[in-house]
């Protein structure tokens, strides 16, 4: 069985938990954990990469998709990021090619789809790898904004 | 230069797993025992270890459901009566 982390009651970490959000771990980081920190950035980056890798940057859409992109934006601005490729690369037409798709509404002219999207599982999952790090790093967030440092003064930018 | 490539990564989704899915469980599971185990222990110490083995615990439940759930549908409902 595992040890409990050591969370006290306290003041509040602002502002590593602010800059665990920027860049996922960092918080724990500049409370001194830098090995819980570390491994957390590795697991909530890779979760993220290998989402994207899945999936293409289909799978994170602020517009389309904006339920999961909630819990996606989560970890991040590597969330802003991927979007703002989706919306840059794949739907202005610069990478693959945009082709129409069936209207939802007959009077107005089909909407123009890149020919990269999919409804594969690959795509779903991706999009499921995204949603899980997004939420994973709320919790490391969170952690951070509680956790102890691991210098009696305090966390050092 | 895109129709010329079988797959750009990190542009389209993978289309070579087929049906073979669900095998990404794996890592993804390993990745949330990652940070999950960052967060939770207080000592690093033997931490990949504790990794390991709450990913093989976890894929495990998780295949036990996934079995559980496929004798459900195959071999209870077909003898449920509809009338």
């Amino acid at each position: 069985m595992s040890q409990q982390s050591d969370s006290v009651d306290g003041p509040l970490n602002w502002f590593p938990a602010l800059m665990g959000w920027i860049l996922p771990g960092l918080g724990q980081v500049l409370l001194g954990h830098r090995q819980r920190g570390f491994r957390a950035m590795g697991g909530i980056l890779g979760i993220f990469l290998a989402g994207v890798l899945v999936g293409g940057v289909d799978c994170v859409d602020r517009r389309e998709d904006a339920l999961w992109f909630y819990a996606q934006a989560g970890a991040g601005p590597v969330a802003f990021a991927a979007d703002w490729a989706n919306s840059a690369l794949l739907k202005t037409g610069r990478v693959g090619r945009l082709i129409p798709s069936p209207p939802s509404n007959p009077r107005l002219p089909p909407p123009q789809v890149t020919s990269f999207k999919t409804v594969t599982m690959s795509n779903e999952v991706g999009t499921l790898f995204c949603f899980t790090a997004g939420l994973m790093n709320v919790v490391v967030i969170l952690d951070a904004l509680r956790r102890q440092p691991a210098n009696p003064k305090g966390w050092t930018a | 230069m895109s129709d010329l490539v079988a797959w750009l990564p990190f542009l389209q989704p993978i289309t070579a797993l087929g049906n073979a899915w669900w095998l990404l469980m794996v890592p993804l599971v390993f990745g949330v025992a990652v940070v999950h185990r960052a967060v939770q222990d207080q000592s690093m110490d033997g931490y990949w270890g504790r990794v390991i083995r709450l990913t093989v615990k976890a894929n495990a439940v998780l295949g036990l459901l996934a079995l559980a759930i496929y004798l459900f549908v195959y071999f209870v409902i077909p003898l449920l009566r509809a009338d």
